[in-house]
């Protein structure tokens, strides 16, 4: 639906735009449509749990990661552009691609579904295979971390959509699970970036430096 | 009969209204501006005083020359009378089919890119060669963005995608429509000739696209080649608005309907030059090698909208 179309659109975003302000701004944009989703699912399933997921996704991964994330931008300075490993014109259509390949996955999954959220499964996987595609193709480090993120999101989304609802108890483990991989990133980062002096992942390979 | 009557005062009004909608356009781009701007009926003043003044032709100009200006005008006309403005009847004989339209605006600016090679100036053969690149990957996207639409209608005939739409409107908010609206506008920003593509207001020869190919002409000529790109603009936005919020569009032929397809189709037009002036007034041009990578991010939206009509029923 709706909500999914508009997380897979901020996933092509980090693949068209350069620069991380853009990237942490469409993890955002990711984050509130997938609260927004869940309230909505919440509303119309009739399920009253999806209200406080929604609350702890907005209020961890819409509020407090996206502000982690300009720490981390603040804390690094402004970073020379480094081209990808693919090109954007060609990242984009592979993401077409990439989200034809999910339509084809998921389509035995839509027939069989009789949920009215089903348009929203192949959406989900593309965003899944978009944000893997994201965390292969580029070469900041940051950006693999904005890719590790939109994936997290797009497992939730795949539950919400798929399932119609997730349980509370689901959700704080797999979202507790995501936030201390990306604490343990964040750290990596800076480590990285103070033995290195650069975040380009091309650079690690060279044990000098 | 009464329909082919119908459509001639439909392409009258589209013709008339072409100059006043990049007009309102200006006009409002000024007052997000801060300046007073001139009036939103400026355009026909300059149309009238570029009528009365002479051609200045170069003599290194050949009939390519003459003949452009009445193919790019009447290309524009023709396709005004084939979309869906004011009135949607679905009789396949009155409302044109996707393909002819599109590749019927694609003559007009074909003949605009030979025009400006044609004088031989530098100016006009740099506008020729970017506004093909431009073309080249627009034209898929536009074809695709309404054969997204054209999948679940079961046809390309606008009548029919009109209809479909109208009789289920809960399919307007599934994905497939809303990314091909949103490609469909790109793409339009893109072939008119509009920030962030093209910047229509620059002075700079070397960032002109549509501009330098009609760097050399003057006079009658000039005033017909505004008119078609002003007549390009209303179409594009009237197909924007027509076939992915048709309602308000007539379908019978009564004149209640056609009043109330005349005022909506006005007010659709008006709400998407309002967002077309914001737009233009918050991002700056592209340059020119970026401009791909903003016509593959339209083009997979358009790919994707396309298959999830098609995968997902």
């Amino acid at each position: 639906m709706l909500g999914s179309s508009g997380m897979l659109l901020t996933a092509l975003i980090v693949l068209w735009r350069k620069g991380m302000p853009a990237y942490i701004t469409a993890y955002r944009w990711q984050s509130w449509l997938l609260v927004a989703l869940t309230a909505t699912i919440g509303y119309f399933g009739g399920d009253r749990a999806l209200y406080w997921v929604a609350g702890l996704l907005l209020v961890v991964k819409g509020i407090a990661i996206p502000t982690l994330l300009r720490e981390m931008q603040r804390r690094l300075g402004i970073q020379p552009q480094i081209t990808p490993y693919v090109n954007t014109a060609t990242s984009l259509l592979t993401a077409g691609l990439l989200a034809l390949f999910a339509y084809v996955l998921a389509r035995p999954w839509v027939m069989v579904s009789d949920l009215p959220t089903r348009e929203g499964l192949p959406l989900a996987m593309a965003l899944l295979f978009v944000s893997l595609f994201i965390i292969v193709s580029r070469r900041k480090a940051i950006t693999q971390v904005i890719g590790f993120l939109m994936l997290e999101n797009a497992i939730a989304l795949l539950a919400a959509v798929g399932t119609y609802g997730v349980p509370l108890l689901v959700e704080i483990g797999v979202f507790l699970d995501a936030l201390m991989g990306f604490l343990v990133m964040q750290i990596f980062v800076y480590h990285i970036h103070e033995t290195f002096d650069t975040i380009d992942v091309e650079k690690l390979r060279r044990l000098k430096h | 009969m009464i329909h082919y009557v119908m459509i001639f005062v439909q392409t009258f009004v589209a013709v008339a209204l072409a100059p006043a909608l990049v007009g309102f356009i200006r006009w409002m781009k000024a007052r997000l501006q801060g300046r007073r701007g001139a009036a939103p009926w400026q355009p026909y003043l300059e149309l009238w005083k570029l009528l009365g003044k002479e051609a200045v032709v170069s003599h290194t100009a050949s009939w390519l020359f003459h003949v452009s200006p009445f193919v790019v005008f009447g290309t524009s006309v023709v396709v005004a009378s084939l979309v869906p403005l004011v009135a949607a009847p679905a009789d396949p004989l009155i409302i044109g089919d996707l393909f002819a339209v599109v590749y019927l605006l694609l003559l007009g600016t074909f003949f605009l890119a030979l025009a400006g090679l044609d004088t031989g100036s530098p100016f006009g053969g740099m506008g020729a060669s970017r506004e093909m690149t431009v073309v080249a990957l627009t034209e898929p996207t536009v074809a695709m963005s309404i054969v997204a639409l054209a999948l679940s209608a079961g046809s390309t005939n606008f009548g029919q995608i009109i209809d479909r739409t109208i009789a289920e409107p809960s399919m307007a908010l599934g994905p497939g429509h809303l990314l091909a609206f949103a490609a469909l506008f790109i793409v339009t920003l893109a072939e008119t000739g509009r920030l962030p593509v093209d910047n229509p207001a620059t002075h700079l020869e070397l960032t002109m696209i549509h501009e330098a190919m009609v760097l050399e002409y003057s006079g009658p000529y000039l005033a017909l080649l505004e008119w078609g790109a002003a007549l390009k603009l209303l179409v594009f936005l009237a197909l924007a608005a027509n076939l992915f919020i048709p309602w308000g569009i007539a379908v019978t032929l009564s004149p209640l309907a056609l009043a109330i397809g005349l005022v909506s189709f006005i007010a659709k037009l008006a709400i998407l030059a309002i967002a077309v002036a914001v737009l233009e007034t918050r991002v700056a041009k592209l340059r020119l090698f970026r401009v791909p990578e903003l016509l593959s991010a339209s083009f997979v939206l358009a790919l994707i909208a396309v298959m999830s009509t098609f995968l997902a029923r």
